[in-house]
């Protein structure tokens, strides 16, 4: 064993971590389950507090979050027919159906045990994937990089929205205000308008907040005032136990949809939602009785538990291996991360090794902690299904406001905040996705950095994008993700549903 | 959303173009072979206009009783006292300090949000921004604004 992953492991798991990451699952659960709130929202909500947290900790924190609202997302799937997050959508067909047949605690357990399946299977898929990618990456050069980035953006844009106009527009924005601040190769001031403040540019994190959170918040008023917000939560969950039976069934549907999961998380963009509903769906093709999909059977809600849990690890490996995020919870994760000075790409494995493998046990803790968690205290965890939003919704508006205060203890950055804020609800109301323009402030320097180190070292030569096997293989991907988007527009059949997990 | 998306194509169209006038006064390269600072400001630039002119022809060849254009309008008067009261919020912060201005806001949010009684307004929008101070003070040493209230609060 090497050293780094004996060292990764222990980090992972002193009494400091999994306390951290046990308090995690807890909130992830909670705004997992409270519809209205989104794993996004409840990791911003506590970005804060990680800045001043040991970085092993803190992953520790935020992957809890992550594997946590995962799961939390089925219970009010389950219970009140209404997807706590995205990513718990296809639960409903099957969960809300046994619920109302008297049975919420078993498919309680059937979507907890599911979903550990599923995460561990991701859990795997990272630990034995993710070092080996890395390595290969070390070896790709400017073009290769640039090429790698490209590709994730593309590919996000086509996926996120159902227009790829609207997606590529979305990301096309996010680098422009990228561009603002001290270009990355020369330093020259561009877009600042003489301002201090602007010399350093958008941090994306202040960003994040502001689209996230604050079109959120408007979107829960809107709600509310239409008398469409609160929902009184189903709170008696019956019996968790399951049977024999119960678990062989779960067998096949919990392999179709971990793997389908985990392969899907992989690919930036595809996001939980759309692997649920692919699980859920190969999961009564290959069934030997499809006919029971649909009216409250084990396997409609294992299938899709699996796969979205199994998007999580997935989605760490192009984070962690390449700087990629593959859905919104990604890049927060790497904004995290870089605030205490950690850069994810392939150089994590080589300069910190024991970081790496510290956020990939800390993973593997996260989802135990989840199920043991979930088990144990399913029937409380409901209660707070009836958790009043008018008290919810104002603490997260402070929180918005001290999260992007603290973050540079800078005024500049609440207004950045709330001007994003704005661009985020006008985006929603153009349905326009936001999270191609994450990506790009996340992307876009680096995007920039390559294009323009790849240029120089080629003496502006724009073959050396296509002479290197590698890049030329991503840049035909990335052409063949917008063609393909543009078609299937064409065809009217557009998965179209934005990763927002 | 026809009307939607020629509004937000003219809108973009005029945004690429602003940029694009700024992106021309950025200063030329100073290293042979290297490209510019303008560089990728103008790729950007192009795409913006490109990308928004598509959408404008989307839009305009879009029929004209879209199935998006028939959802009723959601109720506006609430979101629209939340984001001024939130910009007034930043706006007094630095001024009057976390603590004056969070008690008000809180308060205005809950009623917003639908909360009726009284007493229990009063009572979390004191106790939410308190303990939010002091938790961010001793607990991750990031202390808020005080302003005013800055000689008290030490």
């Amino acid at each position: 064993m090497s050293p780094d992953i004996a060292a990764g492991f222990v980090a992972a798991t002193l009494p400091g971590s999994l306390l951290a990451t046990a308090i995690g699952a807890v909130l992830g659960l909670v705004v997992g389950m409270i519809p209205g709130m989104t794993i996004s929202t409840g990791i911003i909500v506590v970005l804060p507090l990680t800045f001043v947290l040991d970085p092993t900790i803190s992953i520790g924190l935020l992957l809890g979050i992550y594997a946590g609202g995962m799961t939390g997302g089925s219970y009010s799937a389950i219970l009140l027919n209404i997807p706590g997050t995205p990513s718990a959508s296809a639960t409903i067909l099957d969960g809300y159906p046994m619920a109302q047949r008297g049975e919420a605690g078993r498919a309680l357990s059937v979507s907890i045990v599911a979903s550990f399946a599923g995460g561990m299977f991701s859990f795997f898929c990272l630990y034995f994937i993710a070092p080996s990618l890395a390595n290969l990456a070390l070896r790709f050069q400017a073009p290769d990089l640039f090429s790698v980035v490209f590709f994730g953006l593309t590919v996000i844009c086509t996926f996120a929205a159902r227009s790829p106009v609207k997606g590529l527009l979305s990301a096309v924005l996010g680098l422009l205000i990228v561009t603002i601040g001290q270009d990355p190769v020369m330093g020259t001031a561009r877009f600042t308008f003489g301002d201090a403040d602007m010399l350093s540019g958008v941090h994306f994190l202040t960003a994040l907040i502001g689209l996230f959170a604050i079109p959120q918040l408007v979107d829960n008023m809107v709600e509310l005032a239409r008398g469409r917000g609160e929902r009184r939560a189903r709170t008696r969950v019956g019996s968790l136990l399951l049977g024999w039976a119960d678990l062989k069934a779960m067998r096949a549907p919990v392999a179709i949809g971990a793997a389908i999961g985990a392969f899907l998380g992989i690919l930036p963009g595809v996001g939980g939602p759309i692997a649920a509903f692919i699980g859920y769906d190969y999961s009564k093709r290959w069934s030997r009785d499809p006919g029971r999909f649909g009216k409250g059977c084990v396997e409609g809600i294992a299938a899709p538990e699996a796969a979205n849990n199994a998007v999580t690890g997935g989605a760490l490996i192009p984070m962690m291996t390449l700087g990629i995020p593959g859905d919104p919870v990604t890049a927060i994760l790497i904004g995290a991360l870089l605030v205490h000075g950690l850069a994810p790409g392939p150089l994590l494995f080589m300069q910190r090794g024991d970081f790496a493998y510290a956020l990939i046990f800390s993973f593997m803790w996260a989802n135990v902690l989840t199920l043991v968690i979930s088990l144990a205290g399913v029937k409380v965890l409901v209660k707070l299904l009836a958790a009043p939003k008018t008290l919810l919704m104002p603490a997260i508006a402070i929180l918005c406001v001290v999260g992007s205060y603290a973050l540079r203890n800078s005024f500049f950055d609440v207004w950045v905040m709330l001007g994003f804020g704005l661009i985020g609800i006008a985006m929603r109301h153009l349905d326009m996705p936001v999270v191609p323009l994450l990506l790009a402030l996340v992307l876009g320097e680096q995007l920039e950095e390559h294009l323009r180190v790849a240029l120089t070292a080629s003496s502006g030569d724009p073959t050396v994008f296509f002479t290197s096997p590698f890049s030329a293989l991503f840049l035909v991907l990335s052409v063949v993700s917008v063609v393909w988007a543009f078609a299937a527009e064409r065809r009217g059949g557009r998965l179209g549903s934005a990763p927002s997990a | 959303m026809r009307t939607k998306n020629i509004v937000a194509a003219l809108v973009l169209i005029a945004l690429g173009a602003g940029y694009g006038y700024l992106t021309a006064g950025l200063p030329t390269r100073s290293l042979p072979n290297t490209p510019d600072p303008s560089f990728f400001p103008w790729i950007i630039t192009a795409c913006l206009l490109l990308l928004s002119v598509i959408l404008l022809v989307q839009g305009l060849a879009a029929p004209r009783k879209g199935s998006g254009d028939s959802v009723g309008a959601p109720p506006l008067r609430a979101p629209v006292v939340f984001l001024v009261a939130f910009a007034a919020y930043v706006a007094v912060l630095p001024y009057a300090g976390f603590l004056l201005t969070s008690v008000p806001f809180f308060a205005l949010l809950m009623a917003l949000y639908g909360e009726r009684r009284w007493g229990v307004i009063a009572a979390a929008s004191l106790t939410v921004p308190v303990v939010l101070v002091l938790v961010f003070r001793h607990v991750f040493q990031v202390p808020l604004p005080k302003g005013v209230l800055a000689g008290i609060l030490g």
